[in-house]
């Protein structure tokens, strides 16, 4: 029961974005992609995701080629925090957040729903946005209430058997530094629970604090995978990132987390 | 429900507000119907219809004129308003409005091909009725396919742009009718130019009974769309990640959307900014979920339509005016706020 790319490779315009990049996101795993702009790191999101169909290779979710897979079935198995979206309509915080709610309509999905919003309202630290119209918000209050609604989709009854995956393309970006530290602690919890995440992030310390696996993109190659320590080594990191990098284990560590 | 949990109603309940709301449109266009049964230029009294003692000529004027107008003026309302927001809703553009963006233009220039040209095909009069809507409904159809063609697959391209389609495609439709104009004969051009004012008069219940069909028929395909048109409002992208199969949702509400107007306007002709202003108003009355906004703009609508016909046949009485340019009357200077609101866009 993984989410899992083999040689995946997608090309657009005659662009080629990413070229034979393999990759397995097992349940309660954290892997970070990083790498510099235009590594193909945002390509690799939609594609897991299923947003593009890649041009070779095939994605896997739960050993079903993605292709095969319903629209409602891939929103079962894995929800997305996508960079920003725009709403038109003032719709509400609440309404956003209902949303994410992919399982069912009636009966005990319907009474669970309840159940679910109480939890992530609080889990997220939202409740006070939550009668306000979502095109009011901040960027910073819109992307949390985005992560809230992504936790709606992702939301089981205890002691489900499914698992699940969540996907975020730079979860952290407009997040005051508290919202950015509980998002974080809430994915390290989320993965205790059984749930794999593949985030991409920029800040190389968030990486290799809290991803179990690291995969270094480079022009649409994934040019290494693996455990953080053995990933972000000074001299890949300078080659890949194009300035000097060096790694200095703590001298003075200020920690949030 | 649990009552802990003042969200747990939250995903498929209507808010307090959006149900007082429904309500008052519901009780607001059963009375408009009511009046609008009564009054003309021959008034009515319903309380004696009611008992029984109306006389043969209020019994027929009821039953013949009164109940087949303001059905047809109801109904063709409730689809005007129901496509303005779903199509507002499909485009994620608060300006789209079957009228502005072309669509009811292109049934027009369906039904107007029927009405010029329909003489030459010798059909039977039941068959007839049947062709002027599926001729205004292709035209509709056509338009919409045009739209898709020119947004890539109704993909997101500012408010503005499908506005400036419209445009081209309205002035192109004018000229297809200005060709039937000029080659229409003395009667033709009689019944082009009062259809194409938008009037419910002369309404009987054989032409009623096509359209009536096709835009019940529109109506209930739209409703079940609710969920997945707010989903839409995320972005194409985000609602396919949450489950919305975004083709089979165009197809859906752009079908029914042509459908209902096509059959609209075939039998009424081109009533403009019915589309546009109503959705809006739904909004600004009981906010923007459209399991509330589908079904509160097809009874706005309906309410809507029934007042400006009533207002239409009792203005210069006993002349009539076309309800078309009552509600372009009120629809523009809407259209004009709405733009300089949104300047922004």
């Amino acid at each position: 029961m993984t989410i899992s790319a083999a040689a995946v490779a997608v090309e657009i315009d005659g662009k080629c974005l990413l070229n034979d990049v393999p990759l397995c996101i097992e349940p309660g795993q954290i892997i970070a992609v990083v790498g510099p702009n235009g590594a193909g790191k945002s390509t690799l999101i939609a594609a897991i995701a299923g947003d593009i169909t890649p041009t070779e290779g095939i994605i896997r979710h739960h050993d079903n080629d993605l292709q095969t897979l319903s629209f409602l079935d891939r929103a079962a198995i894995r929800s997305v925090m996508a960079q920003s979206q725009s709403v038109v309509y003032d719709f509400s915080v609440l309404d956003i957040i209902a949303m994410g709610w992919v399982r069912g309509r009636d009966g005990e999905s319907a009474r669970q729903f309840g159940a679910a919003v109480s939890a992530i309202v609080e889990e997220c630290a939202i409740a006070e946005l939550l009668g306000r119209t979502f095109n009011s918000l901040s960027g910073g209050e819109q992307r949390r209430v985005h992560f809230a609604r992504a936790l709606m989709q992702l939301w089981r009854p205890r002691g489900s058997a499914n698992s699940a995956y969540l996907l975020l393309d730079e979860p952290t970006a407009n997040l005051g530094l508290a919202h950015e530290v509980r998002l974080l602690k809430k994915l390290t919890a989320l993965a205790a629970d059984g749930i794999g995440i593949l985030l991409v992030v920029h800040d190389l310390n968030i990486a290799a604090k809290f991803a179990d696996k690291i995969a270094l993109l480079h022009s649409g190659r994934m040019t290494c995978i693996g455990a953080p320590k053995d990933v972000l080594t000074a001299e890949r990191l300078s080659k890949v990132f194009e300035i000097p990098i060096s790694i200095d284990p703590n001298p003075l560590t200020i920690k949030y987390y | 429900m649990n009552t802990s949990n003042p969200q747990a109603g939250h995903l498929n309940a209507l808010t307090t507000r959006q149900t007082r709301a429904l309500f008052g449109l519901i009780v607001t266009t059963l009375v408009a119907a009511a009046v609008a049964c009564a009054s003309g230029s021959f008034d009515i009294s319903l309380w004696a219809l009611l008992k029984g003692n109306a006389s043969a000529l209020e019994q027929s004027v009821f039953n013949q004129i009164r109940v087949p107008r303001v059905l047809l003026s109801g109904l063709v309302g409730a689809s005007l308003g129901l496509s303005g927001a779903a199509l507002q809703g499909l485009f994620r553009n608060p300006l789209a409005d079957p009228g502005l963006i072309g669509v009811s233009a292109g049934a027009a220039l369906g039904a107007a091909l029927i009405i010029v040209l329909g003489s030459q095909f010798a059909v039977g009069a039941t068959l007839g009725a049947f062709l002027l809507p599926v001729a205004a409904i292709s035209g509709a159809a056509l338009v919409i396919l045009l739209l898709y063609i020119m947004t890539r697959g109704f993909g997101y391209q500012g408010v503005t742009y499908m506005l400036l389609v419209g445009i081209a495609v309205n002035a192109l439709a004018s000229v297809g009718i200005g060709v039937l104009t000029y080659i229409s004969d003395d009667a033709e051009l009689r019944s082009l130019t009062f259809w194409s004012m938008g009037s419910f008069g002369g309404v009987t219940w054989p032409l009623l009974v096509p359209a009536l069909l096709a835009i019940t028929v529109a109506l209930l395909m739209m409703a079940p769309a609710a969920r997945a048109l707010d989903l839409l409002q995320l972005g194409e992208v985000e609602a396919s990640r949450l489950g919305v199969d975004i083709v089979r949702l165009r197809y859906r509400v752009i079908f029914s959307a042509a459908a209902a107007v096509g059959a609209s306007v075939s039998l009424s002709g081109m009533i403009g900014f019915v589309g546009l202003i109503v959705p809006h108003l739904v909004r600004l009355i009981g906010g923007v979920n459209h399991r509330y906004l589908l079904p509160g703009s097809a009874l706005a609508g309906a309410g809507l339509l029934i007042s400006a016909d009533l207002l239409a046949r009792t203005l210069i009485q006993p002349a009539e005016l076309p309800v078309g340019l009552i509600t372009s009357a009120v629809g523009s200077p809407f259209f004009l706020w709405l733009i300089f609101r949104m300047q922004k866009l």
